[in-house]
């Protein structure tokens, strides 16, 4: 009964003109970032940010979770035809979706990537609406403690899944973590590392440094290399519909890979792109035609394209849920929240459920306006492509600016964002991945608050975090986490030494 | 091997960053009130991390060795399926980064003296400019609209305010 008040509670909010026009725009400017190459999720849920300053909370989060969804989609869409993935998660649907796209197939691969996305983020959105009440209530028992063991998991989860080495991707959420202490402490009042800057006494604005890192160190790394590599772009030949053959090897696939998906982004809270490729993987185990696999089989684009949506769709669970970013986009979004005055976990669900329900009905109302949006449009988007780079990198320049200086009206701020470009490119040449800094940031400050409350009960004993059960398997969940690059190597040793004997 | 020596600067660098930041945390003044876990507290373990953490990735770079080609197959298989970030390889076009990287800070310094309209266009123009001249005609409209009338709906559709500069005298 409560379910269904909740239901329509939520398509009460969502369904306001103001909130459809807001979801349509977030959609609509989402496909656009998908689509763009260089301007991943990420730097385009941070450019937008600004937009939100005037919205109210619920307003706010509807158009995010459009721009979210809607690049989500839209870098399929460069995937098959122009063999460029928009964002990481459609890596793999470049493999099957280019080829089927060479022989004159381009429009069925578009329908299936489509279809497999829009029912994929409806599942994961029906799981948020079934589970994410359940989590909550469990969540509401923790306490000081369990909070700050689950944002370490959280912290080594994104971490491990980071970069090519661990000790790099921990330097980089150190680095975070670091930037969070900034400011004024709020429990003693005492400031630290402001250097007697009055403006620093607040700390760094997330935002600054996310547009820095994410955006300006973009432009920077394309104008290194300005050289235009030349794109072979195929047109759509035939007409956009999947036969009834398609459509029989379309909805085993489906399932499968948002089944897949839902498992690796919502429960394990690893990120889209491992979705993806874990749905691929999967589709080369079992499916009936995993020989043509490679080669331009549906499947290839179904499977990766389900996943990944069911994906991101279960990555919000996480934040809505518990507080906890499981990737970088979410980091950011997480922020926002924050800045809006909003704190993502378990209370949401209790205290602010016109917020949670309208989000969760937004959803499902951005996922059909996605569907009518990306078919029937695909023509336009491929065009976005034709936009100069040059013309591009100086748009991003700009909006960096505008948002960045309408946060706080600081011209400082400007400078710090440079600054963070810069330093975002260094990181770039040495391979260090920027995204762990994010969630570094976001989570810090209630990090080091919630593991001064817990002292504060243990009398300051750190033996806190592990005697409460749950804490201590959030702390084994995290070392499992942190070490997983390492376990082949672990496992070849003992092997040696197991055969050597 | 270029970028070994990129690497080689960038791990003194950070062992560098992290003694500076543990120093300053050193310095971080105590409340009067006694508690359980100081301001300086976490603040001392993340630099303690931080240096730890360089000096291991100092190790692995002065120490490297050329990585087996199974080896690197498989951490670039890795790479991939978690999606990690491209490498950033190769030469860098350093005269046109230096430029605009200059127009960056250029603009961050005008953006309140000369408001947001005229030095939005300057630097719009002199980016443009500089990375491509064919198009100079249909850049300059694109210049005008992205700075003046983008002031215009901010300010008196979306009454956001943006520094005006010499423009203030005309009402902006």
């Amino acid at each position: 009964m409560e379910f269904w008040q909740n239901v329509t509670l939520g398509f009460g909010v969502a369904a306001t003109p103001m909130n459809l026009v807001l979801c349509l725009v977030g959609v609509f400017l989402g496909t656009i970032i998908g689509v763009l190459p260089g301007i991943g999720p990420m730097t385009g849920v941070a450019l937008l940010i600004p937009l939100t300053f005037s919205l109210t909370p619920t307003a706010a989060i509807i158009l995010m979770a459009g721009i979210y969804y809607g690049a989500m989609y839209g870098g399929s869409t460069t995937s098959i035809l122009v063999n460029t993935p928009g964002e990481s998660a459609s890596v793999v649907t470049c493999i099957d979706g280019y080829e089927m796209a060479k022989k004159g197939r381009a429009g069925p691969a578009l329908a299936a990537a489509a279809i497999g996305s829009f029912v994929a983020g409806t599942f994961a959105t029906l799981m948020l609406m079934i589970f994410g009440p359940w989590i909550a209530k469990i969540a509401l028992n923790f306490g000081p403690p369990e909070f700050f063991s689950l944002m370490v998991a959280g912290l080594t989860v994104v971490t491990s899944l980071a970069g090519r080495s661990i000790v790099k991707a921990l330097l980089s959420t150190f680095f975070g973590l670091a930037i969070a202490t900034m400011g004024i402490d709020m429990q003693s009042g005492v400031p630290r590392f402001t250097f007697g800057n009055p403006e620093l006494m607040d700390g760094l604005e997330f935002l600054t440094v996310a547009i820095g890192l994410f955006a300006l160190c973009e432009v920077l790394v394309n104008l290194a290399n300005m050289k235009e590599a030349a794109q072979e772009r195929l047109s759509i030949k035939g007409g956009l519909w999947m036969s009834k053959e398609d459509w029989k090897r379309f909805i085993p696939s489906c399932i499968r890979g948002t089944l897949a998906g839902f498992f690796v982004g919502g429960i394990a809270g690893a990120g889209a792109a491992v979705a993806s490729f874990v749905s691929y993987g999967l589709e080369k185990k079992v499916s009936k035609y995993r020989d043509e696999l490679g080669k331009g089989a549906i499947e290839g684009v179904t499977g990766p394209e389900s996943a990944n949506n069911a994906a991101a769709g279960g990555a919000l669970i996480h934040l809505l849920c518990l507080g906890i970013p499981g990737s970088g986009t979410t980091a950011i979004m997480l922020g926002a929240l924050l800045m809006l005055g909003l704190q993502p976990g378990p209370l949401l669900f209790q205290q602010q459920p016109q917020f949670v329900w309208g989000l969760i009905a937004s959803m499902y109302i951005g996922n059909v306006m996605l569907l009518v949006l990306n078919l029937p449009l695909v023509g336009m988007w491929v065009k976005l492509l034709d936009v100069p780079l040059y013309l591009l990198l100086n748009f991003i320049i700009l909006f960096s600016f505008l948002g960045v200086y309408t946060m706080n009206n600081s011209a400082q701020d400007l400078f710090i964002m440079v600054g963070f470009g810069v330093i975002g490119y260094l990181m770039k040449r040495v391979d260090i991945p920027a995204s762990p800094i994010i969630l570094g940031i976001v989570l810090g400050k209630l990090m080091e608050e919630k593991m001064r409350q817990s002292l504060v009960i243990s009398d300051g004993s750190m033996m806190i975090f592990l005697t409460r059960p749950i804490s201590l398997f959030l702390l084994l969940m995290a070392v499992v986490s942190i070490t997983n690059p390492y376990w082949k190597d672990i496992g070849r040793f003992f092997r040696r030494r197991f055969s050597a004997r | 091997m270029k970028l070994n020596k990129e690497e080689r600067i960038a791990s003194l660098v950070l062992i560098v960053g992290s003694l500076a930041y543990l120093g300053v945390g050193f310095l971080i003044p105590m409340p009067t009130l006694k508690q359980q876990l100081g301001p300086d507290a976490f603040p001392k373990a993340i630099g303690l991390g931080l240096l730890i953490l360089s000096c291991i990735y100092a190790f692995q770079v002065f120490k490297s060795r050329e990585l087996g080609r199974a080896k690197a197959e498989e951490i670039e298989k890795r790479a991939a399926i978690i999606g990690a970030e491209e490498k950033v390889e190769g030469r860098a076009d350093l005269k046109t980064m230096g430029f605009m990287l200059s127009v960056m800070v250029l603009y961050a310094f005008l953006f309140e003296h000369l408001g947001y309209a005229i030095s939005t266009f300057l630097a719009f123009m002199a980016g443009c400019l500089y990375l491509d001249r064919r198009h100079w005609v249909r850049d300059t409209v694109i210049a005008i609209i992205a700075s003046f009338v983008l002031q215009y709906i901010f300010t008196v559709y979306l009454r956001v305010k943006l520094p005006a500069g010499p423009l203030s005298a005309l009402g902006l």
